[in-house]
């Protein structure tokens, strides 16, 4: 990690927390599709905020959704 | 529906969409959407920044990456010097040399999905910029009456 080269080593030391990285990506997309899609400036940073929590909240649901049925739902299947 | 459109109205801005692609935003810029274009641009650059930060710039490579490149190349010519870079500096090293310089596992996915999705958007954005119209920017929009409905 001290000998890490921002923006030419890849910072691979995020391993661990990889999936914290969706807030950036998902702030950077709504920053872009607000912009398009906003006709009052004043609402617009309350529309990006709006728009990336329920992006994240989506992703995370599914995310619950998909370990239930992975965790419960297949193994049931499973059962002779 | 179209039929009180005037000819300059259903014109493509093509200059616009090439200085879109250019730089990312500058196309609404050139039509008068400063404020629209200066947000598209900072989110562009925001994206690809991250992308390069957690994927250092092997997150962009069309020889390895082909698919991912197509998706990425809509940020213009910033992801084509990322990824000349990339060939000129981390491609011809020895793989002993290679390992730090290469992203592995979750920061070469993330960094390359965080470019990939800035290309997408500015390609939305370029499609914005196709019939977008001279000074309609964010409170004017409400003021003008709507392209489709006229």
């Amino acid at each position: 990690m001290l000998a890490w080269i921002p923006f030419l080593e890849p910072m691979n030391a995020m391993q661990s927390w990889w999936y914290l990285l969706l807030l950036p990506l998902v702030f950077g997309i709504s920053v872009v599709y607000r912009a398009l899609r906003e006709e009052n400036y004043a609402k617009y940073w309350l529309s990006v905020v709006i728009m990336t929590v329920q992006i994240v909240f989506g992703i995370v649901g599914i995310a619950i959704a998909l370990g239930l049925f992975v965790q419960f739902v297949i193994p049931l299947l499973n059962q002779p | 529906m179209t039929k009180n459109h005037n000819n300059s109205e259903l014109q493509p801005n093509l200059a616009a969409v090439v200085l879109g692609w250019i730089i990312p935003g500058l196309g609404h810029v050139s039509l008068g959407q400063k404020r629209r274009g200066f947000l598209i641009m900072g989110g562009i650059l925001f994206l690809v920044l991250c992308g390069i930060l957690v994927g250092g710039i092997d997150a962009v490579d069309h020889k390895n990456d082909g698919l991912w490149f197509i998706a990425q190349v809509w940020c213009g010519p910033i992801v084509v010097g990322v990824d000349l870079l990339n060939q000129a500096l981390i491609a011809p090293l020895p793989v002993a040399d290679k390992v730090t310089r290469v992203g592995l596992s979750h920061a070469n996915e993330i960094g390359t999905l965080f470019i990939a999705m800035a290309g997408l958007m500015n390609f939305v954005v370029l499609l914005d910029v196709v019939h977008a119209r001279m000074g309609d920017d964010f409170e004017k929009r409400t003021s003008i009456p709507d392209r489709r409905s006229s």
